[in-house]
């Protein structure tokens, strides 16, 4: 049995002895092999896994929260800020996730200089994917693994060890007051900001 | 039971974790009333949850009001808004030293193996405890297509024997709860080696929310929270992707 968001059950399992697991798997027939993603039989490493196996026609690849973290760090380091264009057989990234990734690197990233929208009716107009492309594509030329992951998830942002790597990571305390920003940004930083003075504030109470 | 009492290795009953006698098991009912922050988290609070855990710490709070107001319809719809907060317990939660080691999903249907995951002993740098419940997968949207999916765990137990051992998974893709698994392992002896394969229904998804899903990658995320005598110990995350490969999608605004 199942279960969906209106009611609650069982679903059933099959407990399996680690041989038995093997022997009732089928042969897979042979797939055409892509360079770019590790594909069966090739024994592959990634972050602490050994890949036995991996079927890209359904499974294009998977990164542990490990690998986002070392390429966060790797991203914010002050190194990285005039990183070369990589050669990357992709040819587009996926322009949602890139937005979303921009949205965090916008505050250090000399490359991303986007253009002050006129505020209209005294609200300012969201910045359209089609406008200031051309340094929206330097940056992607430059670090496509940005655009392949999305922003970092707030689990690891969050987490105790991590926190205050995540407050230099969005250098909220360097950003400039003239540098402009897209009001995403700000009000995601900002949200940053009340979150951790109200914490602050239940302490004080107690 | 009197053979068990008999056998001279078994000295320590609460080694077994109340799998013999059947005690130390909260009844289920007064736990889900009584609950207040702070308090162990049970399957029943998490069958609960309005969303997917990413809040602040703060939402502790609301979840307790939560059931605080559960019978005040008034505030109920409005409780429901609230987003739930992130990790619900530690990696230090994991008193019984439960580890995966290996992780393989396949076809049911057709059989095949769509990933197969062996752990290896980290080495290098020191890795962060909730980046190690943390997992990304980039499904192509051919994945979606799948009906039934059975996903192997393999996982050792440490010294201390596990009794019922529950995986309860939660996916959702935005505020939209997809579909909930309940998964009971059961009991697991000390310092053993277990093999248990789920089996996963596919909800039947509308065509809207399938592009929606294809078309924003990683808006669809799990909750995984593991059980032992009803008390959450561990809690692993995973965002999805169903992108078709990483070319631009035209339509994409």
């Amino acid at each position: 049995m199942e279960m969906d968001a209106s009611g609650v059950s069982r679903a059933p399992i099959s407990v399996l002895p680690a041989a038995e697991v093997k022997a009732t798997l089928k042969p897979e027939a042979d797939k055409p092999r892509c360079s770019s993603t590790p594909c069966s039989p090739i024994k592959s490493t990634v972050s602490g896994y050994q890949i036995l196996h991996m079927n890209s026609n359904y499974l294009v690849g998977f990164t542990t929260g490990e690998e986002l973290l070392k390429l966060a760090q790797k991203w914010s380091s002050p190194d990285n800020s005039n990183t070369e264009a990589l050669p990357s057989p992709i040819k587009k990234p996926v322009d949602l996730s890139l937005h979303r990734a921009s949205r965090i690197y916008k505050a250090k990233s000399r490359y991303y200089q986007p253009y002050d929208i006129p505020a209209i009716n005294g609200r300012r107009r969201r910045r359209m994917p089609s406008s200031g492309d051309g340094c929206l594509k330097s940056m992607v030329s430059g670090e496509p693994s940005k655009a392949l992951h999305g922003p970092l998830p707030l689990c690891l942002l969050k987490g105790k060890r991590v926190y205050s790597k995540s407050l230099d990571y969005l250098n909220l305390d360097k950003m400039s007051l003239r540098e402009p920003a897209d009001t995403e940004v700000l009000q995601y930083q900002l949200q940053h900001l009340n979150l951790r003075g109200e914490r602050v504030f239940n302490r004080n109470k107690t | 039971m009197a053979e068990i009492q008999d056998r001279g290795d078994l000295r320590d009953m609460e080694v077994w974790n109340g799998f013999i006698s059947g005690g130390g098991l909260a009844a289920e009912e007064e736990v889900l009333l009584d609950w207040k922050p702070g308090d162990p988290v049970t399957p029943q609070y998490v069958l609960m949850l309005p969303g997917y855990t990413d809040g602040e710490d703060t939402t502790h709070q609301a979840v307790y009001l939560f059931f605080l107001f559960f019978y005040c319809d008034t505030f109920f719809s409005l409780l429901l808004l609230v987003m739930c907060t992130d990790y619900l317990c530690s990696p230090e939660d994991n008193v019984y030293n439960i580890s995966f080691s290996r992780f393989k999903i396949r076809d049911l249907e057709g059989g095949s193996v769509i990933l197969d995951l062996k752990r290896r002993c980290s080495t290098g740098d020191v890795i962060e405890l909730d980046a190690g419940r943390f997992i990304q997968y980039h499904f192509s949207p051919t994945f979606l297509n799948l009906r039934e999916i059975g996903a192997t765990l393999e996982f050792t137990v440490g010294g201390k024997a596990v009794n019922k051992f529950r995986l309860i998974e939660r996916h959702y893709f935005r505020d939209l709860l997809l579909k909930t698994f309940d998964f009971e392992i059961g009991f697991c002896i000390p310092y053993s080696r277990n093999t248990c394969e789920h089996i996963y229904c596919l909800p039947d998804l509308d065509s809207h929310t399938i592009e929606d899903m294809i078309s924003h990658p990683f808006e669809t995320r799990s909750d995984s929270f593991y059980f032992a005598n009803n008390t959450l110990i561990m809690h692993h995350k995973a965002e999805y992707s169903f992108s078709q490969g990483l070319e631009l999608n035209e339509n994409q605004t």
